[in-house]
């Protein structure tokens, strides 16, 4: 049972969703050539590096400077929506933390639920648009679920992976209403969403991150 | 294929077309902290200053536009990316000043997302910053839904106008709401022949048949409808002048600006081509063209074909039209 998080597990499990947006950034291009312009891959790329540049150089190990520091670090990225969207995850995340420097199971998923909640104010995509929502709702809402039942952290993160990756996989059947593809209507339907998809990486590596040190 | 381009690391794009950018047009633009282009001869600070945002790859678009008459500062993205909200405040700080700051911005998802947050960190920084959207691409759907409709080359007689606006003393909200006049009287319609290369991924962007056009495409050739059989100049004219005339409702009697932006791969003999009937049109309806403007000015790339840009004019409007710029897009003397 892993009953608490804290800075240097955090610091793992960005690592490890660096290291597995990495592993798949050229097929997140590939993913965005369909009804973008090939490029996603790259500025996850990018937002990964950078997110990684902060994490070698932080001084001070706290969780609310780590979360921010990544948060603006990532918003620095000149990829678009995607630096704002996945920022504001973070930052949201870092001021929802506050001074705590451990996390219950219930923390984590409140966390993450406010993570959303930045995301959300800077968007008004909803589940079904086609967009990083798509697997970003479902694996915070297992998140709770998982939480409510009393799981502990690797089984709130094995939830949120599952349920990121089954949104991500059920956007190849959405008609995109957001971004880019939007223009491409009926057409962009068969295509999985890259931003879903970059998000189920990102949980992916978290859970991974957890599981290879738990 | 491999795509034929002159470019070196796909990593260095943007800074390698910056520096030379700058040295091209050193008279006119200079290159300041995190690759923000500003003018070489800041304007004085008791006048209100212009500041935009925008992906790169569309040269001259949007730093092309920075200089005396035009804008302040251009924050450039990465290609066909907008850039994110830290540079973009940067230029806001840069450019804040009593008078206050004009911030253009194209409607494109990434554009308006991170301007918004730099605005909201403006605010909270107590700066002065007003912001006009720019979404006049009549293919995005109805007039009364503006925020499906894009922002195309319109950027270009917005602030052209509320530049010179600007030069000439006006207050903020004075500049504000000559850009937005400018702005809800303008339409575009793109038409597309070929696709283009994404200069960082060597993708395909847009790939269009053979013998066919594509009327209503964004910036980046964005798919959006209109596949149609290849036509002739005067056929095309007519189409889309058509469909701007009557999305503006423009009346026998006025006046207006067409704006012809080749995106890359067609030439200037088709647009003039273009132009020339787009003023048998307007003639026979009995509309004025009181001012043209042909030439690359927001390009995607080696894509082929062009924005046709309307604007209904009043006196003010071509007067702020035709004050002077020195910009290295567009000069007026």
């Amino acid at each position: 049972m892993m009953e608490s998080i804290g800075y240097d597990d955090m610091v793992r499990m960005l690592r490890s969703a660096a290291e597995a947006v990495r592993a798949q950034h050229e097929m997140l291009s590939k993913l965005d050539s369909a009804g973008g312009d090939g490029d996603h891959g790259t500025t996850m790329l990018r937002a990964m590096s950078n997110m990684e540049k902060v994490i070698a150089a932080a001084s001070t190990p706290e969780l609310k400077t780590l979360l921010h520091d990544v948060g603006w670090a990532i918003l620095g990225v000149d990829g678009g929506a995607t630096g704002p969207l996945l920022g504001a995850f973070f930052l949201a995340m870092a001021e929802a933390v506050g001074d705590r420097d451990a996390l219950d199971a219930r923390g984590v998923a409140s966390l993450f639920a406010a993570g959303l909640k930045g995301v959300q104010e800077q968007t008004k995509a909803r589940p079904g648009d086609k967009t990083m929502m798509d697997a970003l709702l479902p694996a915070v809402e297992a998140m709770h679920a998982a939480a409510e039942r009393g799981g502990d952290i690797q089984a709130l993160l094995q939830r949120a992976a599952a349920a990121a990756a089954e949104g991500a996989a059920a956007t190849a059947a959405m008609q995109a209403r957001f971004g880019r593809a939007r223009n491409l209507k009926e057409k962009s339907i068969g295509n999985q969403d890259p931003g879903a998809t970059s998000v189920s990486l990102i949980f992916k590596g978290f859970k991974k991150g957890i599981d290879a040190h738990a | 294929m491999r795509m034929k381009k002159f470019i070196n690391n796909p990593d260095d794009l943007v800074p390698e077309l910056l520096e030379g950018f700058a040295l091209a047009h050193q008279a006119k633009v200079a290159l300041t902290g995190n690759n923000l282009v500003v003018r070489a001869a800041p304007k004085p600070s008791d006048k209100v200053a212009l500041v935009t945002l925008g992906g790169s790859g569309h040269e001259p678009a949007l730093s092309g536009f920075v200089g005396a008459g035009m804008l302040d500062i251009s924050v450039p993205g990465e290609i066909f990316a907008a850039p994110g909200p830290p540079r973009v405040l940067e230029a806001l700080r840069l450019a804040n000043r009593e008078a206050g700051v004009l911030f253009v911005v194209l409607n494109h998802a990434g554009d308006v997302m991170s301007a918004r947050m730099a605005m909201d960190l403006a605010r909270k920084e107590g700066l002065n910053v007003k912001q006009v959207l720019t979404h006049e691409d009549i293919s995005g759907g109805p007039r009364d839904n503006p925020e499906e409709r894009r922002g195309l080359v319109g950027c270009l007689p917005v602030i052209k106008v509320a530049g010179a606006a600007a030069e000439a003393g006006r207050t903020l909200d004075e500049c504000l709401a000559i850009a937005e006049r400018m702005e809800r009287n303008m339409a575009t319609l793109a038409v597309a022949v070929s696709g283009a290369t994404h200069p960082g991924t060597g993708d395909v962007i847009a790939e269009i048949p053979e013998d066919v056009m594509v009327v209503g495409m964004g910036q980046h050739g964005e798919a959006g409808g209109g596949t149609q059989p290849l036509k002739s100049a005067d056929e095309t004219a007519e189409i889309m002048l058509t469909a701007l005339l009557d999305d503006l409702n423009v009346k026998a009697g006025e006046e207006v600006l067409v704006m012809l932006n080749g995106v890359g791969a067609t030439t200037l003999m088709e647009l003039y081509i273009v132009l020339r009937r787009v003023r048998q049109l307007l003639d026979e309806k009995g509309i004025a063209l009181a001012r043209s403007l042909v030439g690359e000015y927001l390009t995607v790339q080696e894509m082929g074909g062009f924005q046709m840009c309307l604007a209904r004019l009043d006196d003010e409007l071509k007067a702020l039209w035709d004050a002077p710029c020195n910009t290295p897009a567009l000069t007026v003397s």
